[in-house]
Parts: C-alpha cells; sequence; structure tokens
C-alpha cells in the first residue's frame, strides 16, 4: 500500500500553503513532517484527511483516486494539537464512535474497543465521561479513537504540543511503542511536530517542510547528517544549526580578520570563494587558546548552558555540557570543533558534510 | 462588623420579595377558601368547598387542561423542529445570512395581539385572504368556527409569533458549540445526517431542554391569542385553562372560586414541569 501525493498545491490567499509538494509513503513506516509554524503541516494534513481541497494536485492510494473521496467515507484517522474528542460521550463511546458509524455489531466493536484502550493504557477508564480526564488521558483517548479505525492513513498533528513537558516525554515513549507495534503494521503513520529531537526520536522517515513545500526526506538519521540546504539544516535543530558566512582561502576558512579555521578533511577540494558554513551548537565549546566572543545571553537548560555568543557579524549559540554562571558582555574565548563543520554555497545548497564529504 | 448585620442588608430585599411574591400568593390561598363573588363580596371562611366544587362538578375546568396541554406540547414541539431548521440554515455559511436571520426573527419583534387580529382577518371565513384563495379550489374551510379546525388555527398563529423565539436560542446554542467535535465526526466517518443526530443534536440537548421548558411555561399562559381569536369558541373548543380562569374570575366575578382554579392550575403547572424537565433529561442528555 503506498500513498502518494502529486504537485499538490493550495493557495486560499496571496500565500501558498502548500506548494507542488511531491512524496510516496509506503505501509507500516511512520512519517514525521517536521517544520517550523506555518509551515504547512496542518495544512497538509487536513488535505490528507480531506477536510481541505487542494487547488491543484492528485492523492493516489494504492493507485485509487484517494482527494476525490469525501471526508466521512476517507479511510483516514487525526489526532489533533487540542484534545478533540466528543465530551458529551464517555471514553468508550469515544473509542466506539468510529466503529458505530461503519455500522458494526456491537461484540466486534467491544472487542476493537477494549484492545484500543488497552493499548494506550487506559482500561479500566471506559464509563469516566471526558471531562473527568487529564490532558494526557484525553489526548490517549482520541489516540485510541485513531487506532481502533485500523484506518489506512493514521494522521497526527503535533499531539503532544499542548501537554506538559513530563507528559510529552512519557507519551512520546509510548507512541513510538504504539506505532511500532503489530496494531500499525497495516497503517500510513503520517506525524507533524515542530520539535526536532521528537522527529528523530520517533525514526521512521522526515519529510522537511517550509513555506509550504517540501525541502528534504529522508530517513531521521539521513536529514540529521546530510541536511541539503540551511533552512533544513535550521529546522532539524535545536537550537538552530549555527550558520556564518566566510571564504575558503589557501587551505583556510576566513571567518573574519581575526578568526581563520584550518580546512577539515572532508572540505578539502572546497574551491577559493565565499560560503555559508554551519555548526550545531555542540562543535561550538569553550577553550582558553580559543577565539575571543563576548557573551549576549546564557541559558540554563537543565544540566546544559546554551552560550548566545558574538565577534562582530559571527553570532553563534554554543553549548556546554555543564551549568554555568556569565555575565552579559563577558569575554570568553570560544574553540571551533572543525569536523562538525557543513558547508553551503551561496544558494544555501549544502556542499560538504562532516559525514558525506563533498556533494 | 457584627456577622448579624447581614440580615439588614437583605432586608429592602425580603420585603420586596414579601410585598410581590409571598403576600399575594398568601392572599390567593386565603381567596379560594372563601365564597367572595359578585353577590357576596366578602372574604369569609368555606373551608375547601371551592376545591371540592372544582374536582367533582367542573369538567369544564378539566376539559380546558387537556387542551391547553394538547395546544401547548403540539405548538412547542412544532416550534422547536422549525426553529432548529431554521437555526441550523443560518448557522452555516448561505448567501443572505443576515437578510435570513432578520427575517425570521420579524414575528417576535410584532405586538403579539395585533398580529392575532390580523390573524383572524386573514382566516376570516367569508372575508379573509385565505379562503379567498382556497376558493378557487372550490375549498371553504372554517378556520374559527370548525371545532377542530378552530385548534388548527390558534396553533398555526402561536407557533409562527413563537417560533422566532426558539430560533434565536437554539441558533446562540449552535454558535457557542466547540468547532472540535464536528471536525473529528466528519474525520471519524459520520455524514452530515449522522453528525446531526450523534453529535449537534446531544450536544444541543441542554439549550434545547432549556428552550422548551421557557416555552412551555409561557405556552401555558396562553390566553391572548385565545381571546382575540376565537374568545374559547366555537362553544368551548379552543377554551384553555388560563382563559376559563379569566372567564371564571373577571366576566363572572367569582373570585374565591378563581383563586381556587388558578392555586390548583398552579400547583400542576409546577409538578408537570418538574416532571417534563426530568424527562426531557433523561432522552435528550442520558439517552445519548
Amino acid at each position: 500500500m503506498s500513498l502518494i501525493a502529486s504537485n499538490l498545491s493550495f493557495k486560499p490567499g496571496n500565500e501558498w500553503h502548500l506548494d507542488n509538494v511531491c512524496f510516496e509513503m509506503s505501509k507500516g513506516q511512520i512519517y514525521t513532517i517536521l517544520g517550523r509554524t506555518l509551515a504547512g503541516k496542518t495544512t497538509l494534513l487536513k488535505t490528507l484527511a480531506g477536510l481541505i481541497s487542494p487547488d491543484e494536485g492528485t492523492l493516489t492510494l494504492d493507485d485509487r483516486d484517494f482527494g476525490s473521496i469525501p471526508v466521512w467515507k476517507r479511510e483516514v484517522a487525526m489526532v489533533y494539537q487540542q484534545f478533540i474528542n466528543y465530551p458529551h460521550l464517555s471514553v468508550y463511546e469515544n473509542v466506539a464512535f468510529p466503529l458505530k458509524q461503519r455500522r458494526m455489531q456491537s461484540d466486534q466493536i467491544k472487542a476493537r474497543v477494549m484492545k484500543a484502550l488497552q493499548q494506550v493504557g487506559l482500561d479500566g477508564f471506559e464509563n469516566r465521561k471526558i471531562q473527568a480526564l487529564s490532558g494526557g488521558q484525553q489526548q490517549r483517548v482520541a489516540l485510541a479513537r485513531s487506532l481502533v479505525k485500523e484506518a489506512s492513513v493514521i494522521l497526527l498533528d503535533e499531539p503532544l504540543v499542548n501537554l506538559d513537558y513530563k507528559l510529552r516525554e512519557q507519551l512520546r515513549e509510548e507512541f513510538r511503542n504504539i506505532f511500532s507495534s503489530e496494531a500499525s503494521k497495516d497503517s500510513i503513520l503520517i506525524y507533524s511536530s515542530t520539535d526536532p529531537v521528537e522527529a528523530m526520536q520517533l525514526g521512521g522517515q522526515i519529510l522537511v517542510m517550509d513555506e509550504g513545500r517540501i525541502l528534504q526526506q529522508g530517513t531521521s538519521k539521513e536529514v540529521y547528517e546530510n541536511p541539503n540546504c540551511t533552512k533544513v539544516a535550521q529546522i532539524t535543530n535545536d537550537p538552530a544549526m549555527n550558520l556564518f558566512e566566510g571564504r575558503v582561502d589557501n587551505g583556510r576558512i576566513i571567518l573574519s580578520s581575526e578568526i581563520d579555521l584550518e580546512l577539515p578533511q572532508h572540505c578539502k577540494g572546497l574551491a577559493t570563494g565565499s560560503y555559508i558554513f554551519g555548526m550545531r551548537a555542540a562543535g561550538i565549546t569553550l577553550n582558553s587558546t580559543g577565539f575571543p566572543f563576548s557573551v549576549e545571553l546564557s541559558e540554563i537548560s537543565g544540566s546544559e548552558t546554551f552560550l548566545h555568543i558574538r565577534h562582530e557579524m559571527i553570532g553563534v549559540v554554543g553549548l556546554l555540557d555543564s551549568v554555568q554562571n556569565f555575565n552579559t558582555g563577558e569575554v570568553v574565548r570560544v574553540q571551533f570543533d572543525t569536523l562538525q563543520l557543513y558547508v553551503f554555497d551561496q544558494n544555501e545548497q549544502l556542499v560538504s558534510s562532516p559525514y558525506r564529504g563533498l556533494e | 462588623m457584627n456577622f448579624k448585620h447581614k440580615y439588614l442588608f437583605l432586608l429592602p430585599g425580603l420585603l420586596v420579595l414579601l410585598a410581590i411574591l409571598i403576600f399575594p400568593i398568601g392572599f390567593t390561598v386565603r381567596l379560594s377558601l372563601s365564597s367572595w363573588d359578585s353577590f357576596y363580596p366578602a372574604l369569609d371562611f368555606i373551608g375547601i368547598e371551592n376545591y371540592v366544587r372544582l374536582f367533582t362538578d367542573d369538567a369544564r375546568f378539566w376539559e380546558a387542561f387537556g387542551r391547553l396541554s394538547l395546544l401547548s406540547v403540539t405548538t412547542v414541539f412544532l416550534q422547536y423542529v422549525i426553529g432548529f431548521g431554521l437555526a441550523l440554515i443560518v448557522w452555516k455559511e448561505i448567501a443572505f445570512q443576515r437578510f435570513f436571520r432578520v427575517l425570521f426573527l420579524i414575528p417576535m419583534m410584532t405586538t403579539p395581539v395585533i398580529m392575532t387580529v390580523i390573524w383572524r382577518t386573514f382566516f376570516h371565513e367569508s372575508l379573509g385572504p385565505v379562503n379567498d384563495i382556497l376558493s378557487h379550489f372550490n375549498v371553504a374551510p372554517l378556520w374559527l368556527s370548525s371545532e377542530t379546525l378552530s385548534k388548527f388555527t390558534v396553533m398555526i398563529v402561536e407557533v409562527w409569533q413563537w417560533t422566532p423565539f426558539m430560533f434565536l436560542l437554539l441558533l446562540a446554542g449552535l454558535l457557542s458549540l466547540p468547532k472540535e467535535p464536528f471536525l473529528a465526526a466528519s474525520i471519524d466517518g459520520a455524514g452530515p445526517i449522522r453528525t446531526f443526530f450523534y453529535v449537534t443534536f446531544p450536544l444541543m440537548a441542554p439549550i434545547s431542554i432549556g428552550a422548551i421548558i421557557i416555552r412551555l411555561i409561557e405556552a401555558s399562559k396562553i390566553m391572548d391569542t385565545v381571546y382575540v381569536l376565537t374568545s374559547g369558541g366555537p362553544g368551548t373548543a379552543t377554551e384553555t385553562s388560563s382563559f376559563y380562569i379569566f372567564i371564571k374570575g373577571l366576566r363572572e366575578f367569582q373570585f374565591g372560586y378563581s383563586a381556587a382554579l388558578s392555586l390548583t392550575y398552579l400547583i400542576i403547572m409546577i409538578i408537570s414541569f418538574t416532571i417534563i424537565a426530568k424527562l426531557l433529561v433523561k432522552l435528550m442528555v442520558r439517552g445519548n
């Protein structure tokens, strides 16, 4: 079973919400659509669900025209950012709702509902009212409702975004287990997220979206290691990959009058000229023999510290694996790990990556 | 401040309540135990004689009560169905939506008594435009002088007059519904009709119950329409409880007896509405 989108476009006003979107997805796989807010992720999911009719393009599922099937007849299930359930129904009735629409027999409905509730850890909650559940439990009900349908396509639109941190972590782990279970083997799972960490943790394929376009599609490893352009590099990293302009000249990388770096092995062979260089926060560390940068901001996150520093026009974020305090304006010495350096051309396309070398 | 002083602040409100509610009810109870009428205008004490008369020797009151039940239940049911239908139409994005919203509200903006006079002219059996049109088909129904049809005519006027009120309440309810369950229902495979029965209608149940109860209370007081349109006739064919109490009290001046009628009517109404409200909750909310 495969879901194929060809040239999907949607422009309700002056801006493209979907711009020539093409992809092919297979059953038993999980696909994460990763992009910032307003990238077009929800629009794409709604288009797949049939809630939006694209201006152009086609959708086919197993060579059948999927796009012309009305929403209530489409074999899709969807979990939303908000905890969308039926407030007037109990947990059992909520999960049974899609099956009742198919007029299944009550014993079959019961068996499938109980199985779905067990999968999401809500067995014993059948008779509870939705309002009596916590946010995380409500989202589990929504997930059970999507699983019980055994739909061909399961869409999850940032389902964890409205949960607190702890619950998000817990549910993310549970989602991964559910998605890799037998129950999901016959479905195409499409998960949208703004969080690159979440996308990487879920594994599977990643589609990076921006301004309605799909910038790159590949396995999470491939997209992480070899982002094909600067936008993908930024979207797939948190904090976003540091980008700074510089020149390659005489086997060295010249970033400013004071900062020049030795060309790493994977960049040997780069022609002389201007480039955009990229480096993740983890590649920028403190070193007493490094280059002088002044501190603009230091953020403590758990057991780590994100250090926002600047040298002339070069503003970067470094990651320190300990909790440290800095004063704004304080000068620190910084080292660039050139083995982790990415190089993009002036068109912002990848030229060299630490994992694949020169393109 | 001494906590006991709170009663001082409650006193003005309690006095107003006493004056406008408790005193009239208390006086009516006392009046119902007297034989006060136009011949003997005094607050004597005759015990429960008026109540005995009502329960043993006044079939006309109970017939009027039965008629009232039929009229109010039927008209409120029709108002609910039509009002819900109209609210659903303008709830969706349709052309000239604002125009239709105002159009549907026009009957409520008119004066009920004057409109009933117009309706009476409309249904006049020899001069009215309805029979004028129907005469082309060789039909001339007796809208106001047939025992059966006169009830139907009262219903038409009541439904026309009060459907906009129902429409307004239900439209407000529809507009306040969360969008999410509808989104979920469409994805879950429910078409427009099933979405209505499984989502819209259950979500509207609390608002529907409120609207139905309000209208039932109003409809059970039906008086002006009957008074202007048929005067309870032909015979007593359209006479309702309130109209009968009005005849006993303000035409025949049997104040003591009409007070007993009013109190009995009030108690029956309180019990009826309590049962109806419980039934509606069971039917519309728990039934989901």
